[in-house]
Order: C-alpha cells, then structure tokens, then sequence
C-alpha cells in the first residue's frame, strides 16, 4: 500500500495561509475554538533567503508520539497515516512533549490535567469510528482518503506548495521540479530571456 | 492581567528550578544547539544551513499563538523519549522485581532478625497518635501513586495486550485521574512528614558503625549477633529519610509541572521533568520496597511501632539502644497502660 506523506516545496510557499484555512474549514465539526491543526512558519522573515513552510502531523514512520503514548491511543492505518482513538486519549500531554512539530494540540488548560482530548491532523482520514459516521465527523472531522480525496490542505494550496499523497509520487513531482529549476534564469518553468518552455 | 504575570513568573521559577535538577540531561543538546544557531548566524543564505538551523530549533514567524508555534522542529521531546522508553521503563520493571526478589532471596538465606532476648510484653511509647496519621496518609497515598504510576508507565505493555480496548481506556483514565488527585495529599503529608521528623534523623558518627556492620541484620559470618549502636533512627532509617526529602521533593515539583498545564512550559522542561518523575519514582518504588520487607518481615517486633505507636522495650533496647537510653534517663519514657 501506499505511504502518504506531506511535502512543502519553500520555493513554491507563499505565506498565504489558506492551508490553514482549508484545514479548518474542512474539520471545522470537530476543532475546538483555538485549535489550528495546520500552521505556516516563515524563516528569515523580511530578510534574503526568506522561506516558509507548511507543517501539521508529519504522520511520520517512527512516530514519537506513538511511541511515548501511555495509553497506546495511537495507531497507523495501512496507508501509513497515523491516527488516533481519541475514546483511549487521558490528555497527559506526553505526546505534545514528544513530537518534534508540535502536531498534537489540546483544547483544555484546566489544572489536574484536564487538556481534554488531544487533537491533530488525520490526513484528512477521520478515526477509528466507522467511515462517515456522526461520531468520526464530530471526533475527527472529515474522511477524504475513504473518498478517495487527498487531504484538503493540499488540494487547495493555490501554488501547489503543498504536497500530499504517496510518499513516491510525492517526491517524483519534487524531483522533477529541482531538475526544471537547475536553470537559475528559469522562473516557474519559463525563460524569460529566450522564451523557453521547460 | 495579574493571572498572566503570576503564570510568567511562576514558569520561570519552575524552569529554573527543571534546569538545576535536569542539568546534566539538557547540557549536551544546549551545547549542541549553541553551536548550531551561532554557525548559523555567520551564514544564512545556504539552503543547507538554513535547513540545519532549523532542525535545531530555530524559531520563525507564525500567525498560530499556540505554545512554540514559531518552532519548526524540536527534538528534544523525542530524545528524552528515548531515554524513557530505553532505560527508565526496564529500570521500573528491575526497581519492582530485582529488589522484591533480592529481598526474598536475603529472607531465605538470612531469617528475620529476632529479638535475642524475645518480647518483654512491656510497651513503651515511639510514636504519637498524629505521627501514625501522618505515616499511613503518605504511605497509602504513596502506593496509590506508585501502582497508579506503574500503570501509566507500563500498562500499555503489560494490561493493554490482555484486555479489550473500552476496559483498557477506563483503566488508564482512572489511574491518570487518581494519580492526578492523590497528588496533593502526597505533597502535603509528605511536607509535613519531612519537618515534623527532621529533627530525628540528623546523622551522627555512630551512624558509621551501623554501616560497617549493616545494622546487625545479618545471621551468619563475623556480623552475627552484633547490636550497632542507634538513636531513635538508625542509619538506615535515617537513610531512607533523607531519600524521601531529596526524591519527594524532585518527584513532587516534576509532577506539578507536568499536571499543570497553565504554566505553559517549554518541551524541554516539560519532557526533564518526565525524566526527574520517572527516575524519582524508579528510586523511590525500590526504598519502599526495602521499607516494607524490613518492617513487616525482617525485623521482628517492627511493624507494632507503625500499628500501635508502641514498641517492645527488648526491641527498643535491642534496636534504638541510645534512645531507650536517653528516654530512660531523663524520665520521658511511657509505658502502655
């Protein structure tokens, strides 16, 4: 089966947000107020060499999160999504500690624990409740890879900055990119100075 | 306004305090990513090195104002990961059943320590009525934790495999939520505890002797039969005082900083603390281990003190010679009615 993975092309990414957006939108039936699942992050903002980058859930092979969970919530479905039973999740916050990106978000700030439960990005492939059901939309939010859809995030990124889908497709349309950008008078696939389509 | 100040500043006092317990941990990777950003600094233009600085945690600019946002990748969380998954989860698992089986291995080979003269039948007072309250609150709230903790740390490897997942997650959100709230009453009667008997357990240089001759416990070779001299504690006892002052006190403030999410702490002390509660725990699980056996098995005549707050005059005599002593001499010693 397929690996799905995300890929942000920094030379393609604008800043724009409207991933962020997109996300919300989508799972907007199961995200509390406050919890973005997706964020941009702009590096040496302002100055030459500027670049953001897109990033939620990495759904990565050797998730931190899944292995440091202490209610074993966490699982990977055979598209190598990882998701999560947000019925098991206590809130301890183990797997915010973890995860290098900062993916999982809590909704609650109570004292004694109560994060409430965690919340990050499904790949747009809800949870463990049946596909399309009322529990996954109000727990998870939308189940687009049972449809057949990639995640909304990538679908609607305006640059096609964001990439998302199977890990070899993914990175086949990077590598073409890099190869068409070897030209440094190439901008978005066209020479100015000779015409050139490339 | 004020709630925001007072969270600012009691963060920085709790990341303080994580940096003085956790130095040892965080130093190699605050090394690691000084060397990084100052690298960093002299050239930013290469893609290469703008992707090396962000892999070690340089932050940018993000709309999302949820904690850290700004940070692209940290890895310090994972790394201390790492280290609880490879080393304090066996430690836990050794801590419970190496010391228990030492233990019964020693009881079988050694035999109890039996009062030499056998009991008098005359009860003279140790401890007070607030004493025995105080023990038994932190000691019940104490093994609440720690089965609770045992479970948190290794329940998903040792119950979740064997039982179905709707039991598994009421097991597990129980036990965090008892472990949440036994909490406090362990940091109360533990504070307590700690400066009510304090005085007590101050170590003297006949505490020395004890040692060389491990309390006179051991039935057999040039120990058998020696009697160490002891105060109201012996050097064990007091030894066990202390580590529970030091690891209480580590083990109490790692837990509130991870059961307070408001204090809106870095990952990096987060995750120390993870580490201090763990290794705290490891060590505190393994005295207490120690403390069961000696006061319930090994030596005879000890656990009455704890049920009844007297004790055997032979025992007293045998055991705490210096106090009985002292007791007698200055006509504080109280016989039960």
């Amino acid at each position: 089966m397929a690996v799905m993975k995300f890929l942000c092309d920094t030379k393609r990414c604008i800043e724009c947000n409207g991933c962020v957006t997109a996300c919300k939108n989508e799972n907007d039936s199961a995200l509390e107020w406050g919890i973005q699942r997706r964020r941009v992050v702009t590096l040496n903002d302002g100055l030459p060499g500027e670049a953001s980058i897109s990033v939620a859930c990495m759904h990565c092979t050797d998730a931190p999160c899944m292995a440091v969970c202490p209610a074993d919530c966490f699982y990977r479905t055979e598209d190598g999504i990882v998701l999560h039973d947000k019925d098991t999740c206590i809130g301890c916050g183990y797997c915010f500690y973890a995860c290098p990106f900062g993916a999982p978000q809590f909704p609650k700030k109570t004292a004694f624990g109560s994060r409430g439960k965690m919340d990050k990005c499904t790949f747009c492939a809800g949870g463990p409740e049946e596909n399309h059901s009322d529990a996954e939309r109000q727990k998870y939010g939308a189940n687009r890879i049972a449809e057949g859809k990639l995640p909304m995030c990538a679908e609607l990124c305006a640059t096609k900055a964001l990439l998302a889908g199977d890990a070899g497709v993914v990175s086949d349309i990077y590598r073409q990119r890099m190869a068409s950008r070897g030209n440094p008078n190439v901008i978005w696939g066209y020479n100015p100075k000779t015409g050139e389509m490339i | 306004m004020l709630n925001t100040s007072l969270n600012k500043s009691l963060q920085m006092l709790f990341a303080l305090l994580v940096l003085a317990i956790g130095i040892s941990l965080v130093m190699p990777n605050a090394y690691a990513a000084d060397g990084q950003s100052s690298k960093q600094q002299a050239a930013k233009t290469s893609d290469a090195d703008l992707w090396r600085a962000v892999k070690a945690g340089e932050p940018g600019y993000t709309t999302d104002t949820s904690l850290e946002a700004n940070v692209l990748i940290n890895k310090a969380g994972n790394q201390g990961k790492e280290l609880r998954n490879t080393y304090l989860k066996p430690a836990i698992v050794l801590a419970v059943f190496g010391v228990f089986g030492a233990f019964l291995m020693f009881y079988f080979v050694n035999g109890p320590s039996k009062l030499s003269h056998g009991f008098s039948g005359k009860m003279v007072a140790r401890w007070s009525k607030a004493d025995l309250w105080l023990h038994w609150v932190l000691a019940i709230s104490c093994l609440i934790l720690m089965l609770t903790g045992i479970f948190i740390m290794l329940g998903r490897h040792f119950i979740a495999p064997y039982v179905g997942e709707g039991l598994w997650a009421g097991i597990i959100a129980t036990s965090k939520f008892i472990h949440d709230w036994s909490g406090p009453i362990f940091i109360v009667s533990w504070l307590m505890c700690v400066i009510k008997w304090m005085p007590l357990q101050t170590f003297k240089l006949y505490d020395l002797k004890w040692f060389l001759v491990v309390g006179g416990y051991i039935n057999f070779g040039p120990f058998k039969g020696k009697h160490p001299d002891s105060g109201f504690a012996n050097a064990g006892e007091k030894m066990w005082f202390w580590t529970l002052v030091i690891f209480g006190l580590m083990i109490s403030i790692s837990g509130l900083m991870l059961v307070l999410p408001n204090l809106d702490l870095p990952r990096e002390a987060s995750i120390v603390a993870l580490l201090v509660h763990g290794v705290s725990a490891t060590i505190l699980i393994a005295f207490t281990i120690v403390h069961i056996w000696m006061a319930t098995v090994l030596s005879e005549g000890g656990m009455d003190c704890m049920v009844t707050g007297y004790c055997d005059e032979n025992w007293a005599i045998q055991h705490h010679n210096l106090w009985y002593d002292e007791i007698k001499a200055n006509g504080s010693l109280k016989y039960k009615d």
